[in-house]
């Protein structure tokens, strides 16, 4: 039962310390906060995931190649752990809209007319499916056509292979293939105005690539998805279909798309449980520095009430309820922020993800573990304060402690230290030695959000240099124009005589197998003109990779696969024309961000596909301010160029998606590693005040100003709170570097940029933190009544 | 020397004091007046509650009266600003505690150095200990301290910045008698010796023999204040 006058007595210690209970419980919230929204998310987006993969049926394999006849995509559906296959056409196309200077890319798949539940089926957002097998109608994906404005009834020009057609739009869809679409060599965000995906009638889409009777593209379903299962009925369905020019093969694990899905939501786990372990470990820490001097504070009344008779047990019960306030106040806070947090990040994921049903529900069960926690952590911080009062026999509760014991402290051994120090910083010293709990937790608080600061703002740092990498350092060119198949050296020089052009290259991109024994991967060797300036692949010192006339250069994490050293030899095969096996020498390795690359002379690769002097892209730079509209003329009259990529413009599609998402990332960053900070600096310090009373009295008669006193706390919490920022800046830069190791995929590598003006801003952020707290308890000292203090004996 | 034929360095004049304790006024003092003699050994006398640590407090600016006026060297300290009172404590007042109010942090020496830190021609701290005889004790903790040593460390404390007056609030009164004994001492031989004013309040009409005058303070006002012509010699003070 709960005694009143406890309560009431619990009511008023509460408001009493409010300041900083609210700094505590703030802390309680944002952890909570956290965990309800994004364990929230996480629930929201991979129940849509699944949703959606599950209703639409999500290929668990897909298989490119040249030219298959269809009778072959039955057999492979009689492989073993092959549930069902469809065979489609995929074709590159170039899309022509009136108001677009520039052709855009994108892809044709071909679509059953009576497409309903088939491997990567549609589910449509407008409009109806085709009126028959071989209409000149298209469905868009809905992405495309809303960045457009393309409705149903619009008409759109699509050139295949050679031929330019007028096609009729009957519809809009969205495909769970294509949740996060990023163009192909497009780079890092996706670009829904500048990239088309449309589906058209199979039989059309037959005739109009050359492929009648045949596919070039093979999804299909498994009994056993993991990537291992996968990875074998790959390999078997490869031998199946070797004669018919086998380019790719891709389980669902690599899907570009699913891979950045389950990625986000592998990165939504592990946020939803670090964090909150965080802000309530700190507070729990807070709390237990703040309960342990209350009860020290308390110690007569905590005498008085045991003499009358009341339990050790209903005082621990009394103490544990600021705990269980503190828990319960900072739980249900915290649900509703997670509930807030929710809804913006849930809308932040439906701009990212083209995917159905990203709505945020309520899940009881994650408010319900949330607030959970919260009072765990509240009381657990609470406990050891509330054993200390209820461990006080009354006798001895109602004499004064014992003295506080004056003690030489770790720096008074290096005397030629210590006697240089004024008194104020002996005190200084002595506070910190004394008090190695508090003092830990100090440090170890602003250390935490320091960390937290520095890792931050090296995220922020390391995407934009990624994009300035990728979009600036890289790339020094206006225009690539994709080519549909590698030409000679003629196209070039006609790309060279178009309006405007400047200056061209060639460059070579193609599919290859590499393999050194067992060791194996598909992957895009490039070939670079000798001389490269328009492209230029850096090591990550920021030096130009040089390719030698003969020989490979990897990628360190491509070597790694690979299993291969500078001096040794891989197989390679490109998966086009001649597809000849030939024996590479690594000529060298270089460190890169992005994808699996490999490099070699354009001359090399040439020859190892039988050619001679080829390429299939050919970049280009333009005159500064050129007007481009005839060279765009050109370009969409010859129909070997099936792709035009707008280097500027994709660097603005990229910053415009990140832009804001970082933006909002570094001020709630900020905000949290505030709150952090200051509720833990201000609770200790107050805490400290609260026990040096009588100091600050004693000063005061001796005719020191609040100021001067002031300074003296300052000083401490300055001193306890640099050695935290410091361990922080070293912690902040292994965690920076602990991610940058984590994102080493295939995909990109991220690089940990740190840089030292980033260091002064958090550690400047930190010192602004500090100083607010101080503010509070100076002005705390100013209005403290010491002549109160010193009359009675503590 | 005549401390009465010296020249008055504080001047209580008709000094008051009202507490506000939440919506009662409580008088704490009233109509109070009293000059204080360069010099002089003042021992103020009176039970508990009777005002006489208000008195001290004013006459020490640690706080302001609500009627009245009080003078020091010619300046009426009672209209004074915070910043004011803060520097006349400093450079003007050593005070001395019941409960010595040591930092428990800080050595003897360092104690001691506090009070030195502020003040321009301040004593050195090792000096001020010298005078209380606790040289041998400079680097003891207040902890490691008996009761009379650190009250004689703060005795120390508000002698070393070399002050007009030292206000001693029942600087007896949580020590035994024969520690007492040496206090009271001490006290006594810093205005015969030195001669520094020194007022000191009890509520033991014993050690009020010791003093050059005896001021009487019931229910919150002076009764009376007797000049003690033949001032009784610690040693034979009885407890």
């Amino acid at each position: 039962m709960v005694n009143r006058v406890l309560a009431r007595k619990l009511a008023r210690d509460l408001r009493h310390r409010k300041g900083a209970l609210i700094a505590l419980i703030a802390m309680v919230t944002v952890g909570v906060g956290i965990f309800v929204g994004m364990s929230g998310v996480y629930r929201d987006l991979d129940g849509a995931k699944e949703n959606y993969y599950r209703s639409n049926l999500l290929a668990d394999f897909t298989v490119d190649l040249k030219r298959a006849p269809e009778w072959t995509a039955e057999a492979v559906g009689r492989l073993p752990n092959v549930r069902a296959v469809r065979s489609r056409i995929h074709q590159s196309v170039l899309v022509d809209l009136e108001d677009r200077t520039t052709p855009l890319p994108g892809i044709a798949l071909s679509l059953p007319n009576d497409g309903h539940s088939i491997i990567n089926g549609l589910m449509m957002r407008s409009g109806i499916r085709f009126s028959h097998d071989e209409a000149e109608e298209v469905i868009l994906d809905r992405q495309f056509a809303e960045a457009n404005h393309l409705e149903p009834g619009d008409r759109i020009k699509v050139l295949l292979l050679d031929k330019q057609h007028d096609l009729l739009v009957v519809g809009t869809a969205m495909s769970p293939e294509f949740v996060y679409l990023i163009p192909p060599g497009g780079g890092l965000a996706p670009d829904p105005a500048g990239y088309a995906v449309m589906y058209l009638p199979r039989k059309f889409l037959q005739n109009s690539s050359d492929l009648n009777g045949s596919y070039n593209e093979l999804v299909g379903l498994s009994y056993d998805t993991s990537r291992r299962a996968l990875e074998d009925t790959l390999v078997l369905i490869k031998e199946q279909l070797e004669p018919y020019g086998v380019t790719n093969t891709t389980p669902i694990q690599d899907q570009t798309s699913a891979s950045i899905v389950q990625d986000e939501l592998d990165n939504l786990k592990t946020t939803a449980r670090i964090f909150p372990v965080i802000f309530l470990g700190v507070a729990a820490l807070v709390l237990n520095i703040l309960m342990r001097r209350m009860t020290a504070q308390h110690r007569v009344v905590i005498g008085t009430l045991r003499a009358l008779g009341y339990s050790s047990g209903t005082i621990t019960r009394h103490y544990l309820g600021h705990g269980l306030i503190v828990g319960a106040t900072g739980g249900i806070a915290g649900a509703a922020f997670g509930w807030w947090l929710q809804g913006a990040m849930v809308g932040m994921y439906r701009q990212f993800f083209a995917m159905p049903g990203i709505d945020r529900h309520f899940h009881p069960e994650v408010f319900a573990v949330g607030c959970a926690i919260a009072m765990c952590f509240a009381l657990a911080g609470a406990f050891r304060g509330s054993r200390q009062a209820a461990k006080l026999e009354p006798a001895e509760a109602m004499r004064p402690p014992p003295p506080e014991q004056g003690a030489r402290v770790l720096p008074e051994r290096i005397p030629l230290f210590w006697n240089r120090l004024s008194f104020q910083w002996k005190m200084i010293f002595r506070a910190v030695f004394r008090n190695p709990f508090r003092s830990s937790v100090s440090m170890l608080a602003s250390a935490v959000a320091t960390a937290l600061l520095v890792a931050s703002l090296s995220m922020y740092d390391s995407t934009y240099y990624m994009m300035d990498y990728h979009f600036t350092r890289l790339f020094h060119h206006d225009l690539t124009l994709s080519l549909r198949d590698p030409e000679g050296m003629g196209s070039l020089s006609e790309v060279r005589g178009m309006p405007a052009v400047s200056y061209t290259e060639p460059q070579l991109d193609v599919m290859c197998d590499m393999s050194n024994g067992p060791y194996r991967k598909r992957t895009a060797v490039t070939g670079l003109a000798p001389n490269n300036i328009l492209y230029t692949p850096l090591d990550s010192r920021g030096n130009k990779v040089v390719v030698p006339a003969t020989g490979v250069i990897l990628t360190r994490k491509l070597a790694e696969i690979l299993n291969v050293g500078v001096g040794e030899q891989i197989k390679l095969r490109p998966l086009i024309a001649r597809r000849e096996q030939v024996m590479a020498p690594v000529v060298g390795i270089v460190d890169t961000y992005l994808g699996l690359s490999a490099y070699c002379d354009i001359h090399y690769l040439s020859t190892l596909l039988g050619e001679y002097r080829t390429a299939n892209s050919i970049l280009t730079r333009v005159y500064p301010g050129a007007f481009t509209l005839p060279l765009m003329e050109q370009i969409r009259r010859r129909p070997k160029v099936i792709g035009v990529t707008e280097r500027l413009r994709a660097l603005q599609q990229v910053q415009e998606t990140i832009g804001d998402f970082m933006g909002a990332f570094f001020f709630i960053t900020v905000l949290f590693a505030g709150i952090i900070a200051f509720g833990s600096m201000l609770n200790t310090a107050l805490v400290s005040l609260s026990e040096r009373e009588r100091e600050v009295g004693t000063f005061r008669v001796l005719g020191y100003s609040s100021g001067q006193i002031a300074r003296i706390f300052s000083g401490e919490s300055f001193l306890l709170n640099g050695m935290g920022i410091v361990l922080g800046v070293g912690l902040g830069i292994g965690v920076a570097h602990l991610l940058s190791l984590a994102f080493n995929t295939e995909l990109y590598r991220y690089p940990a940029i740190i840089h030292p003006s980033r260091l002064m801003l958090s550690a400047a952020l930190m010192v602004l933190f500090v100083g607010s707290a101080q503010l509070i308890v100076f002005r705390m000292i100013r209005g403290l009544q010491w002549l109160e203090v010193l009359k009675v004996k503590e | 020397m005549n401390p009465s034929e010296n020249k008055v360095v504080v001047s209580v004049q008709s000094v008051g004091k009202i507490y506000r304790m939440g919506e009662v006024d409580v008088p704490a003092l009233r109509d109070s007046s009293i000059d204080i003699h360069k010099g002089e050994f003042l021992v103020i006398v009176g039970p508990s509650g009777s005002g006489k640590s208000t008195l001290l407090n004013l006459i020490g600016g640690m706080d302001r009266p609500t009627s009245g006026r009080i003078i020091f060297d010619g300046k009426d300290i009672s209209r004074a600003s915070d910043a004011e009172l803060t520097l006349f404590r400093r450079l003007q007042v050593g005070f001395i505690f019941q409960f010595y109010n040591l930092v428990p942090t800080l050595t003897a020496l360092e104690n001691v150095q506090v009070a030195v830190e502020l003040v321009p021609d301040a004593m050195d701290p090792m000096e001020a200990l010298s005078l209380v005889q606790l040289e041998d004790r400079a680097d003891y903790f207040p902890s490691q301290l008996s009761g009379g040593q650190q009250q004689r460390v703060s005795i120390a404390r508000a002698l070393a910045g070399n002050p007009s007056l030292l206000l001693c609030d029942e600087p007896t009164g949580a020590l035994d008698i024969e520690t007492s004994r040496q206090v009271l001492d001490l006290l006594v031989n810093l205005s015969r010796n030195l001669g520094k004013t020194v007022v000191l309040i009890t509520h033991n009409g014993a050690i009020a023999r010791a003093g050059d005058r005896i001021a009487q303070i019931r229910d919150g006002t002076i009764a009376s204040i007797v000049r003690n012509e033949h001032p009784t010699p610690v040693k034979e003070i009885r407890w």
